[in-house]
């Protein structure tokens, strides 16, 4: 029997696909597989240390924002980067589109980038006329798909490659062929023009170095690298959270976020980058734009949840996730899928908190995310702020299908009526309302399982006895 | 994920606290509790009103209505003795979930005061009795389920070294053991789907052993787990830690039954 | 526009003002992200190499194996950089190979491999590194489908944190472990999706 759904996230669950939550359980479930064995196996003795330390290392970042924001200014302008400031996302677009107007740009393509998916940037220039080409595989099988990413790293985690090769042939990249290096090779001649056209290279970036103005991008596809080897103007857009002090603080983020996120010791390309290319350089961009977003991240460090922007976006909370495994990212209805985004997503959501309060509640509280976290975020612990506070926000799409507690807390302050309520429940063995709280949650509890005989007091019975006895 | 850093306690004498699933459904895993804490030479007290922990609501959200509980949790459990609890989660709200919502509160050092001397009772055999090995023998294959609440915490290791110095006891590995099992407290009524799947996955990997006994140090994640398999109409008998532990002192002739 | 700026800042202000106090920069041992689980090699260039077999990579040691390779896998037709090409014809290996010493683009196609300078490896993790004033042409190092990378001996960095220290005032730097490479299709390794397939780093001793 399919038991009645109270919650979005566990209705989306309900009525996915059985293929689509074989495709995603499957791949998240080999992901956190790669990851336990890499991390394990190269630091036995000291995984749970590097954790902990990376994650002081972006706690002590955020903590000194202000200082270290402004250091990586000063390094990226001495470098020969411009530097711009967006305090929203609409910010974002508008000063991206300008440097491209202004340079007369038609043809743009882009490397993975999690913030331009929150400022809505595609779109935005598409509008203005901007033709956008997303080049990792992923983002580009989304884009033609005018779908959704579902993974922060792995975009696709959703679809399997029957469905690509339709999407394939519907686009004109040849026939049917549902072979996954037949698909690749696809897509590499399609986007070599691509990248050839192009006047803009947009990017993200994964760190940036306070002390060199390094940014740092990492990809495995060599995608970025092609942004910036085959145009003349580079835009990176970045958050301003993704600050860490120096270069030599890359050693530990490198080592963790590729076994991490893949299980690779290292991804495959890390670009460091804090400037256009050097002179006598044939090839890459003249000019290179760094725009740090704000977009309701100063927020978020004036929150009780501020511990959440330590995150380097590996993904593998989201592997580790049994809920994730089992709804897949669309279930979120945000950019920001599975644990990470339970708790980001409605911070960044600002006044539209409550539209997504019910996300901090789909989790069991397991704790699997904060075990997997490269900076040790404990997602747990901000899952439950966010349920106090859409709980004092009134937030109803949070509270739906959670017992009212109110009664619960009189009843297990007065041992007296509590003692009462357990022994009227063993007479007529049925669960007293006040215990498993009313209806639709006995209701919720039974249409999935049985519940054992009740046997209030006994226990209480028994130590009374026993307690006489010892006398 | 215990914070505080723990007392070993000097005396042996003790505060249960048995866990409103205990007082509810699970009388015998709360007395099996006392009769093996009075084997290891406790002096076990009940203070008669306990009632919860506070953590249903905690979990819900509902943190003004959890305080209320917590707050007749430390009228109850005064003093300086160790607070052991056959729970591992009903022990993580009382050091690490009561301290979160108490964080902004005036009794927060009284909060810490109580998470100080609260612990999970296998990790109070071994980390606070010193107790290695539990004489006796059960001949059972069984599959322990480490619940999720001792992640991180020094119960998991406890509870398997304790079951593993049982003669007779074969420790089953079993698939994604690491996983949760889908209860989560009012997220298994919330989210009834998912917990579901969640929990016919456990068992499916558990089945997959054939063991005779499930074992946990958690009465939540049984009676979730407890409760799809009695319905599916399979059946195979679960165990609290601490019963396993007594029967094998039984058997031992260190206690009587 | 320094408009956005003066907010942003004074809003990080206002969000870090409340702090009773502030999380310290943690002093770290500098191997503590070291990774030492690898059998013993007699030196840091044969840890390379098993380190880069493990992700595919391809290690060679001397031009004329490079020669040889390129035969062997049917290239006959690449980029050069300049600097080299003088040292990499003189080799009799290389008769019938066709080098090219400038990457036009608008014949991308015609490269099937490029041969540039590397600005030196790491052992620790089989990472090749290029910097932009060593390398002659972006495009020539990433189009092709074979990228051959010339290193010095002296060139050869112990770990990742060594190679930082040894970033110097390059404008963009690229390390590459392996060749280009995804899994977005069903999770399958898929190697050569816009970099090159076959990534060569080649020891000129
Ligand atoms: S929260 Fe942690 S585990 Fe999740 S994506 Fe961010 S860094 Fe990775």
């Amino acid at each position: 029997m399919t038991p009645k759904s109270f919650q979005q996230i566990d209705k989306f669950a309900r009525d996915l696909p059985k293929e689509v939550r074989a495709t995603v359980y499957d791949g998240s479930k080999s992901t956190s597989e790669k990851r336990y064995d890499s991390i394990w196996r190269d630091y036995p003795e000291t995984a749970d240390v590097l954790r902990e330390t990376a994650g002081k290392v972006k706690q002590h970042t955020l903590e000194h924002l202000d200082q270290y924001l402004e250091q990586a200014e000063k390094s990226l302008t001495a470098a020969g980067a411009k530097v711009h400031f967006a305090s929203t996302g609409d910010r974002a677009n508008e000063i991206a589109l300008k440097l491209m107007q202004e340079r007369g740009v038609k043809k743009m393509v882009k490397s993975k980038s999690m913030v331009t998916e929150e400022t809505h940037l595609v779109p935005y220039l598409e509008k203005a006329g901007i033709e956008c080409v997303e080049t990792d595989l992923g983002e580009f099988i989304v884009q033609i798909d005018h779908d959704h990413p579902s993974h922060i790293v792995k975009p696709i985690m959703h679809k399997n490659r029957r469905q690509i090769a339709k999407s394939f042939e519907r686009e004109g990249l040849g026939d049917y062929n549902d072979d996954p290096e037949t698909i690749t090779r696809r897509a590499r001649v399609h986007l070599r023009k691509k990248y050839f056209e192009a006047d803009c290279g947009v990017t993200g970036a994964n760190f940036v170095s306070a002390e060199s103005g390094r940014m740092v991008l990492i990809t495995n596809e060599g995608n970025a690298r092609f942004c910036m080897a085959a145009t003349k103007l580079h835009i990176a857009i970045i958050g301003i959270e993704k600050l860490v002090p120096r270069d030599q603080d890359l050693s530990l983020f490198l080592n963790l976020i590729g076994r991490s996120g893949t299980g690779q010791q290292l991804t495959v390309y890390q670009q460091f980058i804090n400037g256009p290319k050097t002179p006598g350089q044939p090839d890459g961009p003249e000019e290179m734009h760094v725009i740090f977003v704000d977009n309701k991240r100063t927020e978020v460090l004036a929150s009780e949840c501020k511990e959440i922007l330590r995150c380097i976006r590996c993904g593998a909370c989201l592997n580790v996730c049994p809920i994730y495994r089992q709804a897949s990212g669309h279930a979120y209805r945000s950019v920001y899928p599975g644990p990470v985004g339970a708790v980001l997503s409605p911070l960044l959501a600002g006044d539209k908190f409550p539209e997504l309060a019910d996300l901090p509640k789909a989790s069991s509280l397991c704790g699997a995310c904060n075990e997997v976290c490269p900076v040790n975020i404990p997602i747990p612990d901000l899952l439950l702020c966010l349920r106090d506070k859409g709980k004092r926000e009134g937030a109803k799409n949070a509270s739906a299908g959670t017992p009212p507690m109110g009664m619960y807390a009189m009843m297990a302050s007065q041992p007296s009526a509590w003692k009462a309520a357990m022994r009227l429940g063993y007479a007529v063995n049925i669960t007293p309302q006040a215990m498993m709280n009313v209806v639709p949650a006995a209701q919720a509890w039974t249409s999935v399982r049985q519940l054992p005989k009740w046997r209030g007091g006994k226990f209480r019975d028994w130590m009374g006895e026993h307690d006489k006895d010892a006398k | 994920m215990n914070t505080l850093d723990r007392q070993v306690p000097a005396s042996k004498s003790i505060q249960l606290m048995a866990t409103c699933l205990c007082d509810a459904f699970f009388d015998d895993v709360a007395k099996a509790t006392v009769q093996v804490l009075e084997w290891a030479g406790c002096n076990v007290e009940f203070p008669e009103g306990q009632t919860c922990c506070g953590q249903p609501a905690f979990n819900a959200g509902d943190w003004k209505a959890s305080r209320q509980v917590v707050r007749h949790v430390m009228d109850v459990f005064q003093g300086e003795k160790p607070v052991v609890v056959p729970s591992g989660s009903c022990a993580a709200m009382g050091f690490h979930g009561a301290l979160l919502e108490f964080e902004k509160e005036p009794d927060l050092p009284q909060v810490k005061q109580l998470a100080s001397r609260t612990w999970e009772l296998t990790d109070y055999l071994v980390n606070g009795l010193g107790i290695e090995k539990i004489p006796g023998k059960v001949s059972a294959r069984v599959s322990f389920h480490r619940s999720c609440h001792s992640r991180g915490t020094c119960t998991g290791p406890s509870a398997v070294k304790l079951l593993s110095s049982i003669e007779g006891i074969e420790l089953l590995p079993f698939g994604e053991q690491e996983q949760c099992c889908g209860f989560g407290g009012a997220f298994s009524v919330s989210f009834p789907n998912i917990s579901k799947k969640m929990g016919e996955l456990k068992i499916e990997h558990v089945l997959a052993d054939n063991p005779d006994i499930l074992a946990s140090v958690d009465m939540g994640c049984l009676l979730h787990l407890g409760g799809i398999i009695d319905k599916s109409g399979r059946e195979i008998p679960r165990k609290h830690v601490a019963q396993i532990i007594r029967d094998a002192l039984v058997e031992a002739g260190e206690i009587k039954e | 526009m320094s408009d956005d700026r003066s907010e942003i800042f004074s809003r990080i202000k206002g969000a870090l003002e409340p702090l009773p106090e502030r999380t310290p920069l943690p002093d770290y041992a500098r191997d503590l992200p070291l990774c030492t689980v690898h059998p013993d090699f007699p030196n840091a260039w044969e840890l390379f190499a098993h380190k880069s077999k493990q992700v595919n990579g391809t290690p060679l040691k001397g031009l004329a194996e490079l020669a040889k390779w390129l035969i062997a896998d049917g290239q006959t037709h690449g980029y050069c950089d300049p600097a080299l090409v003088d040292k990499v014809r003189a080799l009799p290996e290389f008769n019938g190979i066709t080098l090219e010493t400038e990457f036009d683009r608008t014949r991308f196609d015609d490269f099937t491999f490029g041969i540039t300078k590397a600005a030196g490896v790491i052992a620790e993790t089989g990472t090749l590194i290029l910097k932009d004033q060593s390398t002659s042409s972006r495009l020539g190092a990433l189009a092709p489908w074979v990228h051959a990378a010339i290193v010095d001996e002296a060139d050869v960095y112990p770990d990742v944190r060594t190679a930082i220290e040894n970033f110097g005032d390059d404008p963009s730097i690229i390390w590459a472990t392996g060749p280009s490479k995804t899994a977005d299709v069903e999770g399958i390794l898929i190697e050569g999706v816009h970099g090159p397939g076959i990534q060569i780093v080649c020891l000129d001793a």
